[in-house]
């Protein structure tokens, strides 16, 4: 019986999410918190990426919105260029793109450890912004990109706001039954391994710099959904999605969330969704709030949000 | 001098107290929210005398965070003494303003015009400062047919037809009371080559969308008059250190330079400038307005002694409306108004006469869209009113010099160039 | 590019380069000693541009700035280590999120505090004229800087070198539990290590405000050139803040006129080039932090 229920509340707190359109049209902000919701579940799908870097293999990323930014554009040049508005092929251009960046970024930045990984991953993350705003001609440059197209799926047209928060829900669902998966396979605790001791991991016949670059590659590809992912939402690219203030603002979600926890990064996307541009609207001092967040998990929550959850569970049980 | 420091302090705090109560009253509409859409006014809130209307809601979006925040400000205070001024109504409608932050980043200017749209249900939109959020939202804000004024972005695009709408377009729902880049760049570069009898020109502009569409639109009002461009030069956006780029300017012969930068740019830029000793070696600062708005000539003072630039107003400026609202502004604020200033001002003053003409209605938007279409004001600026066209306003490109006055180093009117308008179509 | 040209973009860079020094001087020496990437060196930076305001605005008197600025931030800094950082002692991590914390409260309240204006000193008296240079005017504030870059070098390593807390630091630098077993009062030590750090980015906001201007963000732009300066000349050494400085700060005077179109990524460029010839940083030994 008890075995039924995890996954059965994990069900239905899935389909509750991906429908939140419907059962919360009656309220009349339902809409704005759709479109809230939306960009929560873009941020969490940055965020629960990196967490496959920081919190897994202990590879602190500074540079990751490069990928993100990576995926919006492809997925918006993509459908600009080739005249089609197919979800797939948006889709596989993201992916696409932002693997390929990511192995020839990786390909060099993983021989670093610490905090000349941090720092190689902004260097090339603010290369690939520079390049953003100089190639104007194939990606606007400052201007940003206007006009991207939304896509469709076997008869699904996801020009309709509700459709497109479907689209969006699912594939953060998908997104983090991806990484769960990971986390449990053989390949997710290689990567754990390398966390705690890469020599160990060497000695014991693995490749680590290949390891680490595999995960590289994957955590940048699944930024590029959620960069595209995005792109659709707002219908439109800027630089700031290269830029280092999103590269930022996905590392504190992974780390106020709890590293290393399959629900920290979500938990953490949305608080700090929610407090910069929700809160925002109400006090004027919303970055000085974020900031006392920050200090105060860090000083009384060990793990992050998750880990302040399982300690009051455990006081509770007890 | 020190006592305008403490006022532009003490201006700062009000403009802080207003922001919560703005922000409470939008807490509160966010609250209880609205169960429909405002009830349609018609004819019963024609008359002043009659009871009030339904309230007008004003969606701004505006900086008030990042490198743009005082901007935002400026336009506030604008926008809350114009709204102070009418005892809170606009022909008749109690006005409530709700305020929101765009923090510089087209994602959140997106997500927040989505809050004016399905959550506050605003009858108008005003504001946006840099110009690719408005390109990011102007999409939403077409398909909403939401009234929107923009009151400072420049960019060309925004109300001009282009290809594909790329990187923006005009749409019937889009008014801009602030200027369009080509505005204030070829009118000035044309004036340089025909009328100041200038022959050669080296550029030198802020490396982004806005400062390349200043410096294509100033070379080519220059170059049809006959002038030369010997050369450019670019700087991406905050620089640290611009003596580099002004030790590049000495080391070349043409001595007038065009530039356009703004803000913290513009004040490294002209200090820079006046520690290499350009001024002694000859050479002539130029540029697009903003290189020498009130922000920076507050700043710099008498080093930017000299530059000539072009823009549709100047505190100086002498005619009875800029009088009225200088005064007012500093009366209010203790402080002096700046071009932003204007722009929302402005802003408002079309709102109100467009909300005039159709008796406080703003439901049926075609009605509005020709109300504002035929609105035509003495703003402080001089002569004010959209191309019906493209909606950019029509106004005069005043040429203008600074010079020190009494101790403060002011911008000058020494020429005029008329009714500018956009060639968008 | 003409000889008088080259030689005034030399000066041009190495002033630059004197600036950027100053700024991650602070970053490097508790990086150094204490194994903490301090990401709210921005925001101290940018209490030392702001304190500065505020001083010239009463009194006029930068040079009173120059004292009270890192006096005030470095007791700051006094504070914050023991009430705040000593708890997340070798939590690397935590570390990154308690400091980007910090920074965030610290510019948001500079902001209300101070107004969001963009803003600028004039340079202090004594230093506002400008002196001919191969037949041009030159800056002498510029000039002050190269050679206060100079002197804060040569008294750094003087104390770095002679004195009983630099002797401590150069051991803490190698092995800090070592020093604690020593009996070596480390909370005192790392206390005193992070308010001197502190100090330094406000000595940096000071020196640096008549030059790179006060406004909303600046934070954030410094923070970066600071890290880079630091990571490309060695971690936590002196010789390499200088020797970082003193690559960064010309090539990319330089290379800003030269090659305008690469000028937004020029110092990544050559930070990602010097990390990939040398993994380590140019003076940088094997030390490495997570």
């Amino acid at each position: 019986m008890r075995r039924l229920v995890a996954p059965a509340a994990a069900a239905i707190a899935a389909a509750l999410l991906v429908t939140f359109p419907i059962w919360s049209s009656a309220w009349e902000s339902s809409r704005y918190a759709t479109t809230i919701l939306q960009s929560m579940l873009v941020v969490a799908i940055l965020a629960l990426s990196l967490d496959l870097l920081v919190g897994s293999a202990g590879m602190p990323s500074l540079g990751h919105a490069a990928y993100f930014g990576a995926g919006a554009y492809a997925a918006a040049i993509a459908g600009q260029r080739l005249g089609s508005d197919d979800l797939l092929l948006g889709l596989g251009a993201a992916v696409l793109i932002s693997a390929l960046l990511a192995l020839a970024i990786g390909a060099v930045a993983v021989r670093a450890t610490g905090i000349f990984f941090l720092m190689l991953t902004l260097a090339f993350a603010q290369m690939v912004f520079a390049i953003a705003f100089q190639a104007a001609d194939i990606t606007g440059g400052s201007n940003g990109f206007s006009g991207v197209r939304r896509p469709t799926f076997v008869g699904l047209d996801f020009n309709d706001a509700t459709a497109l928060f479907h689209l969006v829900a699912v594939a953060f669902l998908l997104v983090l039954a991806l990484i769960w998966r990971i986390r449990s396979s053989t390949y997710g605790r290689a990567l754990v391994g390398l966390r705690e001791n890469e020599r160990r991991m060497r000695a014991l016949g693995y490749d680590t710099t290949r390891l680490k670059l595999s995960a590289f590659v994957l955590a940048g590809a699944i930024a590029g959904i959620g960069g595209a992912l995005q792109a659709y939402s707002i219908r439109f690219v800027s630089t700031n999605d290269v830029g280092v203030a999103r590269s930022v603002e996905a590392f504190v979600s992974v780390l106020i969330g709890g590293v290393s926890t399959l629900l920290g990064p979500v938990f953490g996307a949305v608080v700090v969704v929610f407090i910069e541009r929700v809160l925002d609207s109400y006090i004027p001092y919303a970055d000085t709030v974020l900031g006392v967040v920050f200090i105060v998990f860090v000083l009384a929550a060990r793990q992050g949000i998750v880990g302040l959850a399982r300690v009051t569970y455990a006081r509770v049980r007890a | 001098m020190d006592e305008n420091k403490g006022a532009v302090r003490r201006g700062y705090r009000l403009t802080r107290r207003q922001f919560l109560a703005a922000s409470s009253a939008a807490a509160a509409i966010a609250a209880c929210g609205p169960a429909a859409t405002p009830a349609p006014s018609g004819a019963a809130t024609g008359t002043a005398t009659a009871s009030p209307g339904p309230a007008l809601k004003i969606g701004q979006l505006l900086p008030f965070t990042k490198v743009y925040a005082e901007l935002g400000n400026s336009m506030k205070r604008a926008t809350d003494l114009y709204v102070k001024q009418k005892g809170g109504k606009l022909a008749n409608r109690p006005v409530t303003l709700i305020y929101e932050d765009e923090a510089n980043d087209p994602v959140v200017g997106a997500q927040k015009t989505g809050k004016f749209i399905d959550q506050d249900r605003v009858d108008v939109m005003m504001g946006i400062v840099a110009t690719p959020i408005a390109y990011a939202v102007r999409n939403a804000i077409d398909a909403a047919k939401l009234i929107f004024i923009e009151t400072n972005a420049g960019g060309n695009a925004l109300t001009r037809t282009t290809t594909n709408c790329t990187p923006s377009c005009k749409s019937k729902y889009i008014f801009r009371t602030s200027f369009s880049s080509y505005q204030i760049s070829y009118p000035i570069g044309e004036y340089f080559a025909t009328k100041k009898g200038v022959k050669e020109v080296f550029t030198f502009v802020a490396d982004y969308g806005f400062g390349n569409e200043s410096a294509a639109d100033f070379t080519t009002g220059f170059t049809k008059g006959g002038g030369k461009i010997t050369g450019s030069l670019k700087a991406p956006l905050g620089s640290a250190d611009f003596l580099p780029y002004v030790t590049t300017l000495k080391g070349q012969q043409t001595k007038d330079i065009y530039s356009f930068f703004s803000g913290t740019d513009a004040i490294n830029y002209i200090k820079a400038w006046t520690q290499l000793g350009m001024p002694a070696a000859g050479y002539k600062m130029n540029g697009a307005g903003f290189l020498t708005e009130q922000d920076v000539l507050k700043e710099v003072k008498e080093q930017a002694n000299g530059a000539v630039t072009s823009l549709f107003w100047a505190v100086t400026l002498d005619n009875a409306e800029n009088k009225a609202f200088v005064d007012a502004y500093q009366k209010e604020y203790s402080l002096l108004p700046d071009v932003f200033a204007v722009q929302a001002w402005d802003g408002m003053q079309a709102i109100d006469l467009a909300l005039q003409a159709t008796k406080g209605d703003t439901t049926n938007k075609d009605a509005f869209i020709a109300a504002l279409e035929n609105v035509k004001f003495k703003s402080p600026r001089g002569d004010f009113e959209f191309d019906k066209e493209t909606h950019n306003p029509i106004q005069d490109m005043y040429i203008r010099e600074v010079k020190v006055q009494g101790g403060q180093a002011v911008n000058t009117i020494v020429d005029k160039v008329a009714r500018v308008i956009d060639p968008g179509k | 590019m003409t000889l008088e040209t080259a030689v005034v973009q030399a000066l041009n860079g190495i002033s630059f380069g004197a600036l950027l020094f100053i700024l991650a001087a602070g970053l490097s020496l508790i990086f150094g000693m204490m194994d903490v990437v301090n990401l709210a060196h921005g925001g101290f930076y940018m209490l030392g541009a702001y304190v500065t305001l505020a001083v010239v605005q009463r009194t006029g008197q930068f040079w009173l700035a120059l004292l009270l600025a890192p006096l005030l931030i470095g007791a700051l800094g006094l504070l914050i280590e023991p009430l705040l950082l000593r708890r997340l002692r070798g939590r690397h991590l935590d570390q990154v999120l308690l400091t980007i914390g910090m920074s965030l409260v610290i510019a948001d309240l500079v902001g209300l505090t101070f107004g969001r204006e963009i803003r600028s000193i004039p340079f202090p008296t004594g230093l506002d004229h400008s002196i001919t240079i191969m037949g041009g005017d030159y800056p002498a504030y510029r000039l002050f800087v190269i050679a206060f870059g100079v002197a804060l070098a040569v008294v750094l390593a003087l104390v770095h070198r002679r004195t009983r807390l630099g002797a401590l630091i150069r051991a803490g630098v190698d092995d800090a539990p070592m020093l604690a077993a020593l009996g070596v009062d480390i909370d005192r030590l790392f206390a005193v290590t992070f308010a001197v750090g502190a100090a330094l980015a406000g000595l940096a906001g000071v020196i640096a405000a008549p030059v790179f201007g006060i406004y909303p963000g600046m934070d954030v732009d410094y923070l970066i050139y600071s890290l880079v300066v630091v990571v490309v000349g060695g971690l936590g050494t002196l010789s390499g803040s200088i020797a970082g400085a003193a690559l960064i700060g010309p090539v990319d005077t330089f290379g800003r006129v030269l090659f305008p179109q690469f000028a937004l990524a020029l110092i990544f460029a050559i930070m990602a080039l010097v990390l990939l010839i040398r993994p380590t940083g140019l003076l940088g030994r094997i030390r490495i932090a997570r």
